[in-house]
């Protein structure tokens, strides 16, 4: 139930930032979607396989929603912009689920899984920090 | 070209964050794959980010008429794969799209060239700078946003679109080199003047030979001699009544234009007065190279606001030649040209003024007290021009659907009547 009004409540807030144009909308629209997933995963301790088609939705949303947000009506684009734009989000969305795949598989393939699930949090902790660091750097 | 992060950047990297940090403190695998998208994308942008490398040039046609087509071609030589580049062309006053796009969005391949085509049609008359030529352009996964602008871009002289006189003002004096228009004085031409007795040095073939067989002794022929003229065209650019896009300046200055043109073919001397908030000035010559130098310096006329009370004396002297026939083109609107015409006047000057209406672009007010200071400022007007008729200065009203031709007769037509009642 929860899970459904946060996932619900991610939609509407899309829908709005769609509707007035406002970019700072998509990743909390995220947020509660992927909150109202996993809130319906709470009482499940097996490792979700569709988990990584989960991933590549949202960011599929994330793309087409930044997409619609940029374009300026002002402007003729021509369809050469249209479809290399469309290939690289679908390219994008391949990939990441792919990618996704193997983490999940990874996930399976562990001697204990409290250490893996540790040791990947460690890591992707220190890579969001070098990536923050990258970012402020650049 | 600056850059600046797109907000999607900072969005994914917020998701990125807040996502692995979740899967650390509640240790669910899923996390990690709901944000690995994010981070991937994240990660491939910052690595394959690159800016784009492109050059840029605009052309155009440098004069054209009013009125005439003008061909605008944007030329785009990628020298890195362009993703999207969006193009925008702003356009002055007096320049409107007539055929192609803009703003446009194209992408282009590695060495591609592209030129985008605009036509533009040229409505007013004046010197125009296009642009500037913004642009923009992102990466490939629209993480970086490049702007930028083309600020060097080229000029369009639009010259006015001139009406074809028939017939001008003869100024009243002649000059001393050979022009078009029939001296007062005799001398050498073919206009007949007068008979003389012969005296030592005349020509034979001047001999009247019907008048010598009348009188018994030799009589000859006189003429009056072709010279030119010296031609002052005076623009009042004080003030200027405008409405949906046409004003008293436009006609003033298209007026100029048509008689720089007619006066220069005759052979007689142009000079040009632009009266105003911005003082400029032309002295007399000949020629097209004169009728090029007049036709430039109307394009850059335009009203100034200013309070400075301008008067004829700060002129150079060899800008108002004596025996010039000075013609005036002004929408009597403020009281300084006003004062400078009769100053003009009054030293002598010949002087014709075409009255550049500002009636039919200040429509009449409904009622009330608007409709009665429209009607008093009307009444001023005729007391202006009433005014002028009395100082000898021929004055004829000039409305946009009277062909300009018809003013200058009315002019002719007073500055011999004025003639007679001084005889």
């Amino acid at each position: 139930m929860l899970g459904d009004v946060a996932c619900g409540a991610g939609l509407v807030v899309l829908l709005v930032g769609l509707a007035v144009r406002l970019p700072l909308t998509v990743p909390w629209a995220i947020v509660l979607t992927a909150t109202g997933y996993l809130t319906g995963r709470a009482e499940r301790h097996h490792v979700d396989g569709w988990a990584a088609v989960v991933g590549g939705a949202l960011l599929l949303a994330s793309e087409l929603a930044a997409w619609s947000i940029d374009h300026d009506r002002r402007l003729t684009t021509e369809s050469r912009v249209v479809v290399r734009q469309a290939s690289t989000i679908a390219a994008l969305v391949v990939v990441a689920v792919l990618v996704g795949f193997v983490l999940i598989g990874a996930s399976g393939i562990s001697t204990g899984a409290d250490l893996l699930v540790t040791a990947m949090g460690v890591a992707a902790a220190v890579a969001a920090v070098a990536l923050i660091q990258r970012l402020v750097r650049s | 070209m600056t850059r600046r992060a797109s907000p999607k950047l900072g969005g994914y990297a917020v998701l990125s964050a807040l996502g692995l940090l979740a899967a650390l403190v509640l240790g669910r695998p899923e996390l990690v794959a709901l944000t690995a998208p994010f981070l991937l994308t994240l990660a491939a942008g910052l690595v394959v980010s690159v800016p784009p490398r492109f050059g840029l040039e605009l052309t155009a046609d440098e004069r054209v008429v009013e009125g005439d087509d003008v061909r605008v071609v944007v030329t785009v030589t990628a020298e890195t794969p362009v993703e999207q580049l969006d193009l925008y062309l702003r356009l002055p006053d007096g320049l409107a799209l007539k055929d192609g796009t803009s703003p446009v969005s194209i992408a282009l391949r590695r060495g591609e060239q592209r030129e985008l085509e605009l036509t533009l049609s040229a409505k007013r008359w004046g010197a125009h700078t296009l642009g500037p030529l913004y642009v923009r352009t992102r990466d490939q996964l629209g993480l970086f946003v490049w702007e930028g602008a083309v600020l060097q871009t080229p000029v369009l002289r639009v010259y006015p679109r001139e009406a074809t006189l028939r017939r001008i003002l003869q100024p009243r004096e002649t000059q001393v080199f050979s022009g078009s228009e029939v001296a007062r004085h005799k001398g050498e031409g073919i206009e007949f003047a007068d008979v003389r007795p012969w005296a030592a040095g005349d020509a034979l073939k001047r001999v009247n030979w019907r008048a010598s067989a009348r009188r018994s002794e030799l009589w000859v022929n006189e003429s009056h001699p072709e010279r030119n003229t010296d031609v002052i065209l005076f623009v009042d650019s004080f003030a200027e009544a405008r409405h949906d896009g046409g004003g008293t300046l436009d006609l003033a200055v298209r007026a100029t234009a048509a008689l720089a043109d007619a006066y220069v073919k005759r052979r007689d001397r142009v000079g040009l007065i632009s009266f105003g908030g911005m003082l400029r000035w032309l002295q007399p010559g000949m020629g097209t190279v004169q009728l090029y130098k007049i036709i430039d310096a109307l394009l850059d006329t335009e009203v100034i606001l200013s309070y400075y009370w301008t008067e004829i004396e700060i002129l150079p002297r060899r800008t108002l030649p004596p025996n010039a026939l000075v013609i005036a083109l002004s929408p009597l609107l403020d009281r300084r040209s006003v004062g400078a015409l009769l100053d003009l006047r009054m030293r002598g000057f010949d002087l014709a003024v075409v009255d550049v209406s500002p009636l039919p672009f200040t429509p009449r007010p409904k009622g009330g007290l608007d409709a009665v200071a429209y009607d008093i400022w009307t009444l001023h007007r005729e007391a202006v021009r009433h005014r002028l008729n009395r100082a000898g200065v021929a004055v004829a009203e000039w409305r946009d659907d009277i062909p300009l031709q018809a003013v200058l007769e009315e002019v002719r037509s007073f500055r011999r009547y004025a003639r007679t009642a001084r005889a």
